[in-house]
Parts: structure tokens; C-alpha cells; sequence
């Protein structure tokens, strides 16, 4: 029994990563319309920051609070000097403009950072309880209950508050936004920024929790797009559950022997169901936007 | 007759450069830079697949490199299993890989734009842990052919054996897969392309076969994925399954964008910057990890303010200067 | 990199501070130890690495620089200077042979010294018999490297490092079942899982082999998979980023007393013990493949003063680097016995062929080469014991029981080396 709940809880703090990942990805994307894909390599330069600091010897709270930042700044960078000029084309061309962000980010990280074995200890990492004769660190717990705080909060945001409300508008029909007066601009810095900050913390528990390596911090937002998928790109709630269904599928895989090496295949394997089944009932290419 | 002279000079413009790679490049340079210009070929004929379905359809490939490995896999199967020559064993896994290539589009087949950008991008990321699971063959025995040792030896085409001949061989191979995709431009296909692109209601009205013809076109980029992967196998010997990451994949769209979609020389742009690039930084020494950077940066470029990529803006630039010389 | 040169910087200013003890050190000896720096024509040798995630392999070449740096200004090959040449395959098959073809066909190195690279072997193995060049490596650890004519390493690799560590934990911590974590290259975690649970077999235990993709993201997982095995031994057939991974999640887990934790050479390395911390006191039992780091060998001590005065300061001092650094030496010996106007590729391959019982308190085993079509002349180790922030030798020098030495085995006989 021990073992099926190790799994459970290890699965359980891989998937608030990936629903963490894939709040953040929806988010932008309602309110802005663009799939950052640069999302996992902004989080890979935070947790580089964030390294960064805590080596030089600043204090944690320093280190995590520039962590935050970078994410914020570079997603904010973005949409201020690149995503205004993008906002009328298709969705798909944003998406394709994020990647060439995503390679100059990586690109900068490796050069900056060399190839050397780090880890990322958080304080919280040695403070744990146990639960069912399972050890659980005070990381964990804080990634899963993260995930689940702001899942509901960036739900209760976009529908009781007033920022949240334009930008929903905004998502509906940019033009007519504009039209009656929503300051666009501001509205979206206010996404990019939330999206960035939710980037720079995952990056964080990542580099905590799972590796401290840019380039799979980076390609992470893979299934991190899986667990979008899951809320078709639109729905919070559905997309906390897909990112937790996935991980604890991945990791319950493990115990199947035939299937463990494929068990990573989990995340892609859903992310294509799940497409297969939103376009079920659609005949026609151009019954929808995209 | 002007634009009847620009075709044709055009025409020996594309003749002389080709004559220039085969015969006079694989002389001049270093050993080094034979092994380099190799894989930029091969992964300019990649990279044509892309820009194939890209330029076409509009249609975003984010599996390419997965597809290549496909193709190296399948070769390196066919090498161990069958003593073939090298060209059967090259067209059966071209077959092959495009065969996966129409039966992953399938599902993809009624979607466009994100969507379908995201189900390749799925299927690449997919593909990584496959082949990281299965390994490529080296020689073992059973059907994944892994044996835990060094591997055997991998046979290349017997007029090409050496590196400088392989290097001759692969671009001719790559010429003429690229003539093969490109001839369809000006037959039935393409003009069923055309019609898609513009509207596929239209396109539908009309008769055309919507559903075969994106078929085909993600079929036809398959078998030039799947001649690259075989071309590949015999450069190397020895495949690695870390060689084909999602990211890959991901970075040969980025250049075949840049490079410019829609034309030969885009493609043998985006080749030549995802392989010559990366290897010019790490030789006079400079962090390879920079033409990451300029990619990045390239593309935002292109897709922002320059759409026909590096291509398009040599071709602007010469027709400007053939205006100046009237 | 940019990182590397502020901290170059900061340690160049603390450098004024400490160099008066510095200058105290022994000072290193190289070559013909003349104290004069060579100028005639260069000697052209290569080194190939592989520094890229999952792991650094750059010790053996780092230390082989350092060495023939020290050997220039001493002499240098009967007045000749060695011109090294170092390249980086980062892990990519592709790279490794557009730079071997290069060291070897454009620049013409009449030797490659002090290699370390998972991926490159096994692609430039063919280039260099066809070639006729041979490769002194270090820093090896994959099946190609200890099966080719061409190819020598003074590392021993993870079979026998890896057989070794096993056959101290079933003698000693009463291993029953041992779990082999190694990755899923075929020539690598494959092979040598693969040997180490026929040792196993071989004197009645079992082992599993959990073998994970090197991108493989979710490290935790692979820890619990052995937990589900339910084996009581775990052996981390890693380079050391990985292996450190698994550790870390081990702690978190607890997981210190529920297995004993055994490793091939990769974890013994300065810079690990920072890293492991007081958990893992008396729970981590490491195999080396050379000497301890803090011996009073001769060549040990050399090695020491020759990093402390050529190296750069980056370099890891690591079993790879004192391997690097044995490789070199031996390659330079074999050098100053020929006439310096004959030293070509043909002649270097014959001489390095012909090495056979030098010695070195570094190995625990002669070093030879021979004209054989596999080499693995190191094969026995030392074990120890991560203790209050340093490693503590166990066991000293023994020798592995597997048949995979049979041939090695008959070499010796042929050269006269055992009986």
C-alpha cells in the first residue's frame, strides 16, 4: 500500500507542476490569445536566477522574490515589444512568434550557464511529515497547494473581478474591446505579468522538485500544453484537473513494468485524445476559428 | 520576354549553384566541413517537408526531426536485417516514414492553424520517448535489433563509401527529392494547394478532394523526412535517440520559416543554419549556444516584418537590382 | 561561460592574497624536467570531451592539458613542444565525428590523449583504426572504448568500477539483491547493468537493471521504481549530476538506511561532499577507479602540483582528472624514448602498441597497451566511504571477479604481466 501512495504523492507533485504550467499558458491565452511557448524557458530562467542568487549567498526570500521577477519581467518584455505588433494575426502565427522568444531565451541561459550538475534546495525541502509511512516535504505540499490556490483564484479573478472581466472582453472580440474604451494595453501587460510571475514559480518548484536543467525546464511546457489541451486552452479548472490526472497516470505507470519506459507518453497520449474528442463532431475544416 | 530571360537565368543560376556543391565544394574544404555540409543537405531536404506543408497549406509541422529519426530508425533496421543495397534500403524507409507521416495526419487531417500545430507538436514529444525507449538498432538481434555493445557496421551506398563521395551522393539524393516535391507545384496537386490555401469552402465546392490532397502533402513531406533519416543513418553509423528531441523539431520549423518557406533556397538556408551555423561558432570559438539566439531573433523577424524569410529578401534584392540594370 | 569569467575574476583577485602560499606547494615535474620551455616544432595531439547535460567528462582533458602545459616549459619532447588540441562532442553523435574527423584528418594529430565522452567512442572507434591512430583516453564509459584496437582508457569504466562496488557490498554490507541504475544506452547503463547482474548470478544474488532515458525529467520516479523492485542495494550506474538527482530525492524520501548505496568512480569527486551533506554520512560507499585524492603517492602528489600550477581553475579534480593526467604522463614517457625527428602518427601508434608494465601508485594494476583488438588494462579498485565530509578508503586495491576479463586476462599472460 506504502508504495501506491509514494506514487500517488510523487505523481501528485510532477502534476501540480504540469497544471501549474498549464494555468499559467490559459490564463495568457484568454486574455491575449497567444499559446506562449516561451512559458517553460522563461520558468527555466527563473530557476537559473533563483540559483543564481541563493549561490552568490543572497537570502532565500531575496532569491525567490527575483526568481518572481524575472518571469515577470521577460513575459512582460514580450508582450509589451513583440505581442502588440502580432495581436491581429491568427492564433497560430502568435504561437510560432513565442518560440523564436522561447530560442533566445534558452540560448541566452545556456551561454550564461554552463552545463554543470546544480540543484536547487529550497528551505522547505528539509521540513516534512509523515503521512501513511510516506514522507512528505513541505515543498510538495506547497507546489500542491499552489497549484490549487491559484487555480481558484485565477477563476474567481476573471469572473468577480473588474480586470477580470476585461479581459474575458477582451479575449471575446479584441476589436470591439477597443472600441468602447477597455485600455487594452493595460489589461494585457496585467496577463503577461500574471502569466510571467506564474512562470518564474513553477520554473522555481521545478528546479526544486524534479531538475535543475534549463533545457527540460525549458521543453516542460510540452506538457504543460497537454494539460491546456485538457481545458481546451480555455478552462482553468479543467486544465488543474488534466495536469494532476496526468502526472499521477505517469508516475502510477511506473509500477507496470511493460509499460514504464513509455509511461512519459501519458501527457501526449491525453493531449491527442482529447483533441480527437473536442473535434468529434466537427466535419468541416472551417467550421471553426482554428 | 524579360521575365522569360530572368526564368531562365534563373534556371542556370539553380543549375550552377547545385554543380558548384557537388563538384567543386567537396574539394576545397576540410574534412570537418565535408561531415557538416552533409547533414546541412540532409537537413535541408527536412526542412523542405516543412516548408512544403507551411508554404502550401499553411500548415505548422512540429515534427519533423521526430519523423527524421523515424526514417534513420527504419534504416538502420533495414541495414542489420537485409543485405539490400543501399538505395532499396533508402526508398523502403522513405516509404515507411511517409506511410507514419499519413497515418499521424490522420487525426490532423480536420484541424488547422494551433490545433494542428499542437498535435504534431504532441506527436513529436511522443516520438522522443519512443525512440529513447526502443533505442536505435545497432546490430543486435530480435526486431529492435539492440545489441549491448559496439555497434556493427553500417553500410553506405558502394559508389559513395567515402565521406567527400557520401557528401556528392546526399546532395544529389536531395536534389532530386527536391525537384520530386516541387514538380508537384505545377501539376494537379499543386493547384488543388493553391485552391486549399485560399479557401477550402471554395476549394470544397469545386471538387477538390480536400482530405487527400492535405493527405498527400503530409505524406509527401514524410518521405522527404524519411529520405533525410536514412541519408543521416549512413552519414553517421550510428544514430543516438537523444538526436531527436521535440526541441528539434521545434528549431527546423524556426529555420525553415526564417530561411523562407515556399522556395528551394529557403530550405537549403535553413539547412545550412541549423548545421553550418552552430559548427562555424564552435570552430573559431564562440558558444554554439548564441545561434540560438540569432535564430530566436530571426525568427521574430520573420514572422513580424519579413514573411518569404532570408529567401524571399535575396530574391526582393535581385529583383531590385535587375530593375536598376534595365 | 560569461559566469565562469566573473568567477575567474574573483578568484584572480583572491589570488594576490593567497599566492605567497601557494608558491609554498611542491612544485610539479613534467617530462624531462629541465625547467626550460620548448620551441621547436609542435607536436600535434587531440583530446575529445563530452561537457554537456546529463553529465562533464571534461576532467581527462583538462588534466592532460595541464600536464603537457607543464611539459612544454620543461623540455617539452626532446626540445618539441605538444600542441594540444581539445574539442567538445556535447553529447551529440553528430558533433563527435565532424571534431574527430577534424583532429584527425585536418589536423593531424598523431595521437588523441585524455578522451572522455559516452558518445563519441562509439562513433569514431572506426576512424581511428582506419586511420591508425590511437586514443589514450580517460575518461571512458562505454563498451566501444574497452573493445577497439585503437582505443585505451586508464579508467577502468562502469563495468568493472561498477562490478567492483558490488562485489565490496555482497562481501561486506551483505547485499542480497541490487538494483543497477544506469541509463538506457545501450552501450552504456546497458552493458554494464548487464555485466554486473551476471556478477551477481555468479555468486548467487540477484539484480534488476532499471535502466531510465538520460532526459528523463522525473528522477523520483526511477527512485521509487527500486523501492517497487523491493531490492535492498542500490548501485548509481551515473555520471555524477544524475546520480546526486537521485540521492537528493533519496534524502527527501529517507530513503539513506532503507538501502545501501553503492556507486562506480563518477561520485567520488571533491566537490561532491559539499553537496551531499551530513545525511548521507557512512551511507555512501563509493568504488575508484584510481587513487584517493588525498594519497602521498608520487604520482598523486604530482598530479596535485600540476593542476595547482597549469590548471585552470575550473578544471574538476576528479578520478577523470587523475586519470588525464596518468594517460598524459604515460603518452609523454612513451614520446621521450623515440627520436624526436621520427615522431609521426605511424610511429606514435606503434610506440603507444608497445607500451606494457609501466606502473603508477595511482593504478592498482601495470598499464600496457599491446597490439590487441580490445584494451582494459585498469580493472582493480579501491572502495570508500563518504564519512564526515570526505571519502575514506575502505578497502584498498582488489581486483574483480568477471568473465568479461577472460580475454583481458590472457593479454596479461601474453605480456608476461601475470602468470
Amino acid at each position: 500500500m506504502k508504495i501506491y501512495a509514494l506514487f500517488l504523492i510523487s505523481g501528485l507533485a510532477v502534476g501540480s507542476l504540469y497544471a501549474l504550467g498549464g494555468i499559467g499558458l490559459v490564463v495568457l491565452r484568454r486574455a491575449t490569445g497567444f499559446l506562449n511557448f516561451a512559458y517553460g524557458a522563461i520558468a527555466a530562467a527563473s530557476a537559473m536566477i533563483c540559483w543564481q542568487f541563493i549561490d552568490w549567498g543572497f537570502a532565500g526570500p531575496v532569491s525567490w522574490l527575483m526568481s518572481i521577477l524575472t518571469g515577470v519581467a521577460l513575459s512582460v518584455f514580450f508582450g509589451r515589444f513583440f505581442a502588440s505588433g502580432l495581436a491581429w494575426r491568427e492564433p497560430v502565427v502568435k504561437a510560432v512568434a513565442t518560440l523564436g522568444f522561447a530560442l533566445i531565451i534558452l540560448g541566452l541561459i545556456s551561454f550564461i550557464w554552463d552545463d554543470a550538475a546544480r540543484k536547487l534546495v529550497l528551505p522547505t525541502d528539509k521540513i516534512g511529515f509523515r503521512l501513511m509511512e510516506v514522507r512528505i516535504t513541505v515543498t510538495r505540499v506547497i507546489a500542491f497547494g499552489a497549484s490549487l490556490l491559484i487555480a481558484l483564484g485565477m477563476i474567481l479573478y476573471l469572473e468577480k473581478t473588474k480586470t477580470g472581466l476585461l479581459m474575458r472582453a477582451l479575449a471575446n472580440n479584441r476589436a470591439h474591446s477597443a472600441l468602447i474604451g477597455i485600455p487594452i494595453l493595460r489589461v494585457e501587460t496585467i496577463a503577461w505579468a500574471l502569466s510571467g510571475a506564474l512562470a518564474g514559480f513553477t520554473g522555481m518548484m521545478f528546479g526544486d522538485l524534479v531538475r535543475l536543467d534549463p533545457t527540460i525546464i525549458t521543453f516542460m511546457v510540452i506538457p504543460a500544453i497537454a494539460a491546456a489541451i485538457c481545458g481546451r486552452l480555455e478552462s482553468l479548472f479543467l486544465t488543474f484537473i488534466g495536469g494532476l490526472s496526468i502526472g499521477v497516470a505517469e508516475a502510477m505507470l511506473t509500477l507496470v513494468k511493460t509499460a514504464a519506459p513509455f509511461r512519459s507518453l501519458v501527457p501526449f497520449v491525453v493531449a491527442v485524445l482529447v483533441i480527437l474528442w473536442m473535434q468529434r463532431k466537427q466535419r468541416l475544416v472551417f467550421q471553426t476559428e482554428d | 520576354m524579360i521575365l522569360h530571360l530572368r526564368r531562365e537565368s534563373r534556371m542556370y543560376a539553380t543549375f550552377g549553384f547545385v554543380a558548384i556543391c557537388i563538384l567543386v565544394l567537396p574539394l576545397i574544404i576540410d574534412s570537418i566541413w565535408v561531415k557538416v555540409l552533409t547533414s546541412a543537405a540532409i537537413f535541408t531536404l527536412a526542412a523542405y517537408g516543412v516548408s512544403l506543408l507551411y508554404s502550401h497549406l499553411g500548415l505548422v509541422n512540429l515534427s519533423q526531426v521526430a519523423l527524421v529519426g523515424a526514417g534513420g530508425w527504419i534504416m538502420l533496421r533495414l541495414n542489420y536485417a537485409a543485405d539490400f543495397p543501399f538505395e532499396v534500403n533508402l526508398l523502403i524507409s522513405a516509404v515507411i516514414t511517409a506511410f507514419i507521416g499519413m497515418v499521424l495526419a490522420l487525426p490532423a487531417i480536420r484541424m488547422k492553424g494551433l490545433y494542428l500545430a499542437l498535435i504534431t507538436l504532441m506527436i513529436a514529444g511522443g516520438f522522443q520517448i519512443i525512440l529513447s525507449a526502443i533505442q536505435f538498432p545497432n546490430g543486435g538481434s530480435g526486431f529492435f535489433g539492440v545489441a549491448l555493445q559496439s555497434p556493427g557496421e553500417m553500410r553506405r551506398p558502394v559508389i559513395a563509401e567515402s565521406d567527400t563521395a557520401y557528401l556528392r551522393y546526399s546532395i544529389v539524393i536531395v536534389v532530386f527529392g527536391i525537384m520530386l516535391a516541387a514538380a508537384h507545384k505545377f501539376s494537379r496537386p499543386g493547384r488543388a494547394w493553391a485552391m486549399i490555401r485560399k479557401s477550402e469552402a471554395n476549394a470544397m465546392a469545386a471538387g477538390v478532394n480536400v482530405t487527400f490532397y492535405k493527405l498527400w502533402c503530409f505524406t509527401l513531406s514524410g518521405f522527404l523526412a524519411g529520405t533525410a533519416g536514412g541519408l543521416l543513418a549512413g552519414a553517421l553509423k550510428i544514430l543516438d535517440a537523444k538526436s531527436f528531441p521535440a526541441g528539434e523539431s521545434i528549431l527546423l520549423f524556426a529555420l525553415a520559416i526564417v530561411g523562407g518557406v515556399g522556395h528551394w533556397m529557403g530550405a537549403v538556408i535553413a539547412g545550412f543554419l541549423y548545421r553550418v551555423l552552430p559548427a562555424i561558432f564552435n570552430n573559431i570559438g564562440i558558444d554554439a549556444d548564441l545561434s540560438l539566439v540569432i535564430f530566436g531573433a530571426a525568427l521574430l523577424h520573420a514572422i513580424m516584418t519579413a514573411p518569404n524569410g532570408i529567401a524571399g529578401q535575396i530574391s526582393t534584392l535581385f529583383q531590385a537590382w535587375g530593375r536598376q540594370n534595365k | 561561460m560569461f559566469m565562469r569569467y566573473m568567477g575567474l575574476a574573483l578568484m584572480l583577485a583572491m589570488g594576490f592574497i593567497s599566492y605567497s602560499e601557494e608558491a609554498k606547494a611542491a612544485e610539479p615535474e613534467c617530462g624531462l624536467n629541465t625547467g626550460e620551455k620548448a620551441t621547436g616544432e609542435p607536436i600535434v595531439v587531440g583530446g575529445i570531451n563530452g561537457n554537456a547535460p546529463p553529465g562533464d567528462f571534461s576532467g581527462g582533458t583538462d588534466a592532460a592539458a595541464a600536464y603537457f602545459h607543464c611539459v612544454n616549459d620543461n623540455g617539452g619532447i626532446n626540445g618539441r613542444p605538444i600542441k594540444y588540441i581539445v574539442e567538445n562532442d556535447q553529447w551529440n553523435p553528430e558533433l563527435a565525428a565532424q571534431v574527430a574527423t577534424k583532429l584527425v584528418k585536418d589536423d593531424g594529430v598523431v595521437a588523441l590523449v585524455g578522451n572522455g565522452s559516452v558518445v563519441s567512442m562509439a562513433v569514431n572507434a572506426k576512424l581511428y583504426k582506419d586511420e591508425d591512430v590511437m586514443a589514450m583516453a580517460s575518461a571512458c564509459a562505454i563498451s566501444d572504448c574497452y573493445e577497439n584496437s585503437n582505443i585505451v582508457s586508464s579508467n577502468q569504466g562502469p563495468l568493472p568500477s561498477g562490478i567492483g562496488a558490488l562485489k565490496f557490498a555482497v562481501e561486506e554490507l551483505g547485499t542480497e539483491h541490487a538494483a543497477c541504475i544506469g541509463f538506457n544506452i545501450p552501450n552504456n547503463g546497458g552493458w554494464a547493468c548487464d555485466w554486473a547482474g551476471k556478477y551477481m548470478e555468479s555468486v548467487g544474488k540477484k539484480s534488476t537493471a532499471l535502466l531510465m532515458d538520460p532526459s528523463a525529467v522525473d528522477l523520483n520516479s526511477v527512485y521509487l521504481q527500486a523501492l517497487a523492485e523491493g531490492v535492498d542495494t542500490i548501485m548509481l550506474m551515473l555520471p555524477a549530476g544524475p546520480a546526486l538527482g537521485i540521492l537528493k530525492v533519496a534524502e527527501e524520501q529517507d530513503g539513506g538506511d532503507t538501502f545501501k548505496w553503492i556507486s562506480p568512480t563518477p561520485l567520488y569527486d571533491p566537490t561532491i561532499p559539499a553537496a551531499l551533506g551530513d545525511y548521507w554520512d557512512n551511507k555512501l560507499y563509493v568504488n575508484i577507479e584510481l587513487g584517493p585524492f588525498n594519497s602521498d603517492g608520487p604520482d598523486n602528489q604530482n598530479w596535485i602540483a600540476v593542476m595547482d600550477k597549469y590548471g585552470e581553475k575550473e578544471d574538476r579534480r576528479d578520478t577523470f582528472s587523475q586519470s588525464g593526467y596518468l594517460s598524459a604522463k604515460f603518452f609523454v614517457e612513451t614520446l621521450l624514448k623515440m627520436d624526436s625527428a621520427e615522431i609521426n602518427r605511424t610511429n606514435v601508434t606503434k610506440a603507444i602498441k608497445g607500451i606494457s608494465g609501466l606502473t603508477s601508485d595511482l593504478l592498482c594494476g601495470p598499464y600496457y597497451v599491446g597490439d590487441f583488438d580490445r584494451h582494459m588494462p585498469n580493472h582493480a579498485g579501491r572502495m570508500v566511504v563518504y564519512s564526515e565530509n570526505e571519502f575514506k578508503v575502505v578497502r584498498d586495491c582488489y581486483d574483480i571477479d568477471s568473465s568479461y576479463l577472460e580475454p583481458i586476462r590472457e593479454q596479461e599472460r601474453q605480456l608476461r604481466l601475470i602468470q
